[in-house]
This record gives structure tokens, sequence and C-alpha cells, in this order.
């Protein structure tokens, strides 16, 4: 137990250390929003000194000291008051990002878990049945499927099932004359708009799952206590799962926790291609429309989506291995 | 085999087995053949071999273990009447509980590290279905209280155990199967001294109390003679002997046989040597071996050098002429886990290796001997004390002077397989030290590089040069580091075991080269080791160390000959020696 209150004790120091760091990067940038917008508008003629005050309040030029600021900007982060986007104005930055959120969450998390813990099995079975068709496959396939680039896939998917066939919808999370609420056939409708781009998540990081799992279990398959629970004649299946895949997957935990990190921010690409309307589709137009305090409270749900990763992988870590709980 | 075998009362009976190494892409290599023997009941068998003669593959092939690339290319293994050499995985996996069980070599890996040790033991009886779900608690307790362990340890993992403690657990796992044969495969090779004797007592205890057949297979024919009744002697997949030990004792018949009891000595006794080696302080007459080993010609060799007659001389002026002084060095490491004493690695340690000296620092692992080493060479640094060696004061050394100690202090590692990088050549390993601490550059580095080969014996020295350390063996690759640790022309070689990874056939080999560099170079050498054979063979002064204080030292001889101390005599009652008998 005291193992998880220091893992919980450092996220909470790191998160703090990440929410000052968002505070302070954008403060020790030189110039401000208004004079960003200021220079814009200054290409067309002169500006008053009264448009610029105008400007000023309408941004909101910070006031008092910068350690109220920062005792104000930290009470903002508390209650998710990240402010207006100057995009979709006058829409606050908190609605904008809780309505992406749950998409790419459910899209990106869902399937990354998902292609986790299939290639993890498959990668299991090619090591245990080493050198039958039942390596050679997945091996050789997620080989080949990985080393697609993700868009292409992606195009590929589009053309053939989504405009040639025509058996999947381009775009979009949901039909456009439907509006999101919980009932069965717009549920049925989202899921057969994920489809397409779960597909090409699957398709492209399934191979390094099964690759990964397949090396490590190779070596824990000839370690010590492997031999030995064969010599006291224990059941195959314990020995493939309960002794060697349950040590060789501990170090791909590590990389599994990077890409859970990397959910919410690697989302980008594959919300663009599809124009899914989640959190990456939402921060690259934040950054194509310079829009500051969107941009800002993206960046910092990206990095406590990392840090929270990282947490759930230390614990399940102190979990799967007794040498960590220390 | 004997006559007097009824064939009730044989366990095992080995037909003309061979077992054949198929690499992929290379050529296949017999590494059993031809073994014949039988296996009575409630026999206890030693095989003996050095490393590559077959030993282990033999005692995989009688378990049902052997894997790819090994395979049993021909022969039979009748186990109670039965063949167990073709029968299929499932039908041997079910023979096993009543059968036959192993202990293997590397036992503090043999646990898997995320399971509790009492679901190691449910395991196998889940597996087998021999102990009732109701007794399976009482029945782990049993077992582990057999091999003297408290019931306490069920919970632990293998991590928070000793090695000695899992290696006992290995044993009760082994024992859980109630097998009519256990093979123990070098069950205490990586064991301490003094727990590598708790445990062989235990296995001894365990024979008699429990009469299963055993197998013993060992490097260490001292061990296997001093505990099993009959030895057999492995050689390049051969069984080479196979007679009861004490006769194996008496009188050898395979040279091989002979070559490995030459090896053992008692360090208690008047006079101690062994082929290559003479003894201390006696003249060095070229022919000093009680027994005719013409089986190592490696010593032949090594014995010509220490004579003196080949090998470049050391460059002019530089023989050893500072000492190294240690006066009251104390190391304290911090706790290891919060709430923990701080360790207190070595405690109060004087002593004074004088110019051209050889001294032996004694003790079982974590006496404190290797921290010592590391403190001597600037790695670390003594919480209390002084060290000095000429004007430096290694002590407090800072980095600049750093470079200066280790043209003067060198060391020779342990492990000869991890000391060189095995992507360099042996001419680049030689030269980077040539290079950086004596300043010789191109042709010069060069006919240095090959000269400390041929100090050390790897001719001819423009082959060796060219080679890649997995191009080497066990005792050439020593000899290599050995000659690293020459490059700078040092006035001290500490040796961190410069033997215990190498075959019995080749340590003597090894010990008369570093013997021989301190006569005929002047270099002194602190000797680093736990086995007292060695250390009696290649120095005049010795230090035993226990938990990290002296607890004894003076002359060698006379130590060893009359140990004062408690921890020196239990040392010295630990060194199996097949004269002792059983």
């Amino acid at each position: 137990m005291r193992f998880v209150f220091t893992k919980l004790g450092l996220l909470l120091l790191t998160l703090w250390a990440a929410v000052t760091l968002n505070f302070l990067l954008p403060r020790l940038m030189p110039g401000s929003p208004a004079d960003a917008a200021l220079a814009k508008l200054a290409q067309n003629g002169p500006v008053s000194p009264a448009t610029r005050a105008a400007v000023e309040a309408q941004l909101g030029v910070p006031t008092g000291s910068m350690f109220d600021q920062y005792l104000q900007y930290l009470g903002n982060v508390a209650t998710f008051d990240f402010g207006v986007s100057y995009t979709f104005f006058p829409q606050p930055v908190a609605g904008l990002v809780a309505a992406a959120l749950p998409w790419t969450l459910v899209l990106v998390g869902l399937v990354t878990i998902i292609a986790f813990i299939f290639g993890t099995l498959l990668g299991v079975l090619a090591a245990w049945k080493r050198g039958t068709w039942l390596d050679t496959l997945p091996t050789v396939g997620g080989t080949f499927a990985s080393a697609f680039p993700y868009f292409w896939t992606a195009l590929l998917l589009l053309f053939f099932l989504g405009y040639v066939a025509g058996w999947f919808p381009t775009s979009g999370a949901y039909g456009r004359g439907t509006t999101p609420e919980f009932s069965v056939e717009f549920l049925l409708d989202a899921i057969y708009h994920a489809i397409l781009p779960a597909t090409t998540i699957l398709i492209t990081s399934l191979g390094g799952w099964i690759l990964g799992m397949r090396s490590t279990m190779i070596n824990t398959l000839g370690d010590d206590y492997v031999t030995f629970a064969e010599a006291n004649g224990l059941r195959p299946r314990t020995v493939a799962i309960r002794y060697a895949a349950r040590n060789a997957i501990l170090p791909n935990l590590t990389s599994f926790g990077l890409a859970l990190g990397g959910v919410v921010g690697g989302s980008l690409l594959v919300e663009r291609v599809f124009a899914y309307p989640g959190v990456g589709y939402l921060l690259y137009t934040a950054v194509t429309n310079q829009d500051f305090p969107l941009m800002q409270a993206l960046f910092l749900i990206i990095t406590i989506s990392v840090l929270l990763a990282n947490f759930i992988v230390d614990i399940l870590y102190g979990i799967l291995d007794p040498r960590t709980r220390r | 085999m004997s006559a007097t075998e009824t064939q009730a009362a044989t366990l095992l009976s080995v037909q003309n087995l061979s077992v054949v190494y198929e690499p992929t892409g290379g050529e296949p290599v017999h590494a059993v053949s031809g073994a014949t023997f039988d296996l009575g009941r409630g026999d206890f068998v030693g095989l003996v071999g050095e490393s590559g003669s077959g030993k282990s593959t033999l005692g995989f092939a009688l378990t049902g273990l052997s894997k790819p690339p090994a395979r049993i290319g021909g022969g039979s293994i009748l186990f109670n009447g039965v063949d167990i050499a073709g029968m299929s995985h499932e039908d041997l996996r079910v023979q096993r509980q009543g059968g036959f069980a192993m202990v293997l070599q590397s036992g503090m890996n043999a646990l898997n590290p995320v399971r509790s040790i009492r679901n190691h033991f449910f395991d196998i009886f889940a597996a087998h279905g021999h102990v009732g779900r109701g007794d399976r608690e009482a029945r782990a307790i049993e077992l582990v209280g057999k091999v003297e362990l408290p019931a306490g340890v069920l919970d632990r993992f293998s991590g928070e155990l000793s090695g000695g403690m899992r290696q006992r657990v290995s044993i009760a796992l082994a024992l859980s199967l109630e097998p009519q044969l256990m093979i123990f495969d070098e069950p205490t090779t990586a064991l301490d001294v003094l727990v590598q004797h708790a445990v062989m007592n235990t296995i001894r205890e365990l024979q008699k109390s429990e009469g299963f057949t055993a197998v013993l297979i060992s490097h260490d024919l001292g061990m296997v003679l001093e505990v099993t009744e009959r030895v057999m002697v492995m050689h390049n997949g051969l069984i080479v002997e196979d007679r009861p030990a004490a006769d194996v004792l008496v009188s050898p018949q395979h040279p091989y046989t002979r070559m490995l009891l030459s090896h053992y000595g008692d360090p208690r006794a008047e006079i101690v040597e062994v082929p290559g080696l003479a003894a201390r302080g006696a003249k060095r007459a070229p022919a000093v071996s009680h027994l005719k080993t013409d089986f190592v010609p490696v010593s032949d060799e090594a014995r010509a050098r220490a004579a003196g007659t080949e090998g470049v001389q050391r460059r002019e002026g530089r023989a050893a002429r500072e000492a190294i002084v240690v006066s009251g060095v104390s190391k304290v490491y911090p706790p290891p886990r919060r709430g923990e004493k701080p360790v207190r690695a070595v405690n109060d340690v004087s002593f004074t290796l004088e110019p051209g000296a050889s001294m032996a620092l004694v003790g079982a692992s974590g006496s404190g001997k290797s921290t010592i080493a590391k403190m001597i060479t600037g790695v670390e640094h003594p919480t209390s004390g002084t060290i000095t060696f000429g004007d430096l004061q290694v002590d407090r050394i800072k980095r600049r002077s750093l470079k200066r100690l280790h043209t003067e202090v060198q060391m020779v590692f342990q492990d000869p397989y991890s000391a060189l990088n095995p992507l360099h050549t042996v001419e680049y390993t030689l030269t980077r030290p040539i290079v950086n601490f004596g300043g010789l550059r191109g042709r010069d580095a060069r006919r240095r590089m090959l000269e400390l080969l041929e100090t050390v014996g790897l001719t001819p020295v423009e082959q060796f040069a060219a080679r890649l350390p997995h191009q080497l063996s066990g005792g050439q690759r020593q000899r290599v580091v050995i000659a690293r640790a020459l490059a700078s022309d040092p006035q001290v070689i500490i040796a961190d075991e410069p033997v215990s990874m190498l075959d019995v056939s080749l340590r003597a080999g090894v010990l008369a080269l570093l013997d021989s560099l301190r006569e005929t170079w002047g270099v002194s050498m602190l000797y680093i080791t736990h086995d007292l054979l060695s250390a009696r063979l290649v120095t005049d002064q010795i230090m035993v160390l226990n938990q990290g204080a002296v607890v004894e030292e003076g002359a060698t001889a006379s130590v060893l000959q009359n140990p004062r101390d408690e921890y020196t005599i239990r040392l010295l009652d630990a060194i199996p020696h097949p004269t002792v008998g059983h």
C-alpha cells in the first residue's frame, strides 16, 4: 500500500511541476497574444490606442504580480476554467475539450489497449510455437503491416473501403442527421464510423506488440526457471503462461505506458485523416488558428494524460512484479 | 554394471546413449557418445568433467530435458525397465512425479521471480495431482522443513532469499515430486564456500533419509570423491572412468582422471604443489610434479616461463619500489533500505603490501575483500583511514591523479568472459592501455602489444593478436586480461579471483603466470580469493577477512597450517578434499 502512496505522491508532484511550467512558458515568450492580434490588424492600417485597449480588454490582459497571476491560474486550472477560445468565440475552452476528449479516449485509447492485449497474446503464441505457422504468420504479417506509414494505411482504407466500395463512411464520428445521445441507434452509428480509424490504428500498432512480446518471451523461455518448471513436470500451458509469459510481459509494460500516454497527443494524424472530432483534430484547429487558450489547455491535457498513463503502468508493475513493491 | 547387482535393484540402465548438438547451419557435434552404465537403487554416483565434457548434456538427457539444438542421437535410457529416450513430451511429463527430478546448475535463477515460493509448490501439486487440495499447505511446509528452511519462506519471492536458501528451495521443489532418481547439476557451484558446504551436507542427509538414487554432476572432483560412492569421469563426451570412489582416489586408471586429481592439494600440508606450480620457497626444479601430467601441455609451458627462460624483460628501472600502505581503513555504505542499519563493509583494516611481495586476501563473499580492492584502485573512497601508494594519497585521490595511480596499480578481473569487449580484437584491447598509459604510438605500440602477448604465453603472437574474444578459451582470455593489466607496466597487480571461473586444468597455468610475473618483473601482487589452496600456492603472506575485519594474518604457510581463528578453521574445513573420504 505504501508503494501506491509513494507513486501517488510522485504523480501529484510532477503534475504540479507540469502545471507550473504550463503557466511559465507562455510568459517567458516575448510579446503577447494581444500583440499578435494587433500585428495582424496593423497590416490593414495604423491601429489606434483605443483599438489596442479594446483588444486587450477582450483577451483579458493579466493584472497583478506574477505570483498573484500564478495563484489565479492554479485556481482556474482547479475549476477547469481555461478561458474562452478565439476560434470558437465565445465558447469556453473547457467545454470544447470536454466534448472532444471522450471521442479520442474511446477510439484511440480503447484500440491501443486492444492492440496491446491482442498483440501480446499473438506474441506469446508465436514464441511458444516457434518455427511453426503460428509463429511465421503473425511475425511476418505484423512486420509487413506495421512497415506502412500510418497515414498511408489510412488513405488506402479510406479509398478502397470508404470511397470505392462505399461500405464505410469517410469522415466524422457519427452521421450528419444524428445528434449525440444515449440510444442504441446512435451507438451503432458511432461504432460504424469508428471502424475504419480503429482498423488503421490496429493494423499499424499490432505488429510492434507481436514482435516485442515474441522476442522477450523467447528470452524467458531460455531462462532457468522455465527449464526447472519443465523438469518438475508442470503442464505446458502453466509453463507458457505463468512462468514464461508472465515474466516476458514486464519489459513490454514500459512501452505500453508510452503508447497509452501518447494516445491523446498522438491522435492528431488519425483524427485529421478521418475528420474525427477528437482532441487531435481540436489541436490541429487550435494550432492553425493560433488559438492560444485552446492550445494551452490541450497541452495541459496531453501532459496530464502522459502522467496518468505512467502512473497506471507503475501500479501495474507493482501488481505484476514483486521486486518493484519494496 | 557390477555382477552382484540383480535386475530389480537396477533403477536406471543407459545403453550406448549418444547426444548430438545440431546447431542451425553448423556441423553436428557429438556431445555425448556411447554412454553405457547402470544405476542401482539408492546409489549416490558422481559425474565429473571439465566444461564442455558433456556431463550436463548427459544429465539433461537422463531427465528427458534435451532441447534443440541438442537431440538424443541413439541408444536407450531404461528407467525401471521402460525406455524414456523416445517418449513423447506428455508421457515424460507424467513420469516425472515419482520418477526423476533435476536440480539445476544455476539454482539461483531456477525460481520464477514473480511467483511466491508457495505457488511454486502448488503448481507442482496441481500438475500431478499427487497431493490433495487440503494437504498442500502442510506438505509444502514439510518439504521446506526437510531442507532446513522455516515455513515462512513460502510467503517469499525468490528475490528476497539468499543464494543458499534459493538452492534449498529448488531441492525441496524437486523432492516434492517424490522422485526415485535425483540429478544434481553443479548444485553448489554458484554458492559461497561455507554455504556450499552446508547445502552439500543437506543433500547427503536427504539422500540417506529419503533413499532416492542420486547423480551429482560437478567439475569438482574433490567434492565428488568426498560425497559419492562411485565416480564417473567424462572427457570429450566419453565416460573414461567409472569406478568406486575409493578406487579412483587410490589408483586412477585414465590419464585424464590422474591429471584432475593431481591438481588437488591440501593447503594445510607441509609442502603443497600442483603440476606447474612448485611449492613456495622450494627450489624450482624443472620437474616438480609428483604425478606425471603429460595431459596439460600448458603447465609445462608455464613452468618454463616461471623459470624465466622466455618472455620479455621489464623495461629498465620499473621494478616495484613503492609499497601500498593501508591503515585503519573502514568503508560504510548507506543502508540498502530505509530504516535499516548502514552496512559496514570494511572495518578498520591495516596492512602493507611491500614492493615485490605477494599477499592473499581471503574470505567468503561479503567479507569485504573486493571493497578493499576497489578502494586501493581509487574506485571507492574509504569512509575513514588512509591508503597511500608512494606519494599518492589514494584515499582522497582526484580524477587527475587517478591516471597516475592506474599506471602503477592494475586489476585482473574474475570473469574473463565479461572482462573483454566481444567486439574488439585482442590487438585493440591491448593497444588501448599501451597508448593511454605508455604514450607509445604506431609501430612501437604494436611491438609492445606483441611483447605482452609473448609474456603471457599466447604464441604465435601474430595469430592471437588478430583474434576476437569468442575465438579464445577461458584460460586464453584470462591471459589477455593479464596482458592488459601489464600494458601500463604497473608496480602492483590486484588479482580478484583470477582463476575461479576457469577449469581446474587451466588454473595452474594462469597461477604460474601470475607468480612468474612477480619473479621476473618484480610486480607486487594482491591476490583476492576464497580458495585457500591457490592462496597457498602463489602467496607468501595472507590476511583472512570476516565481515569486513581482519581475523588472522601472517605467513601463508604457517597461518594455514596452524590456523588460530575459528573462521579460518571453518574455511579450511569447508574445502572438499579427496583424501578425507567419507
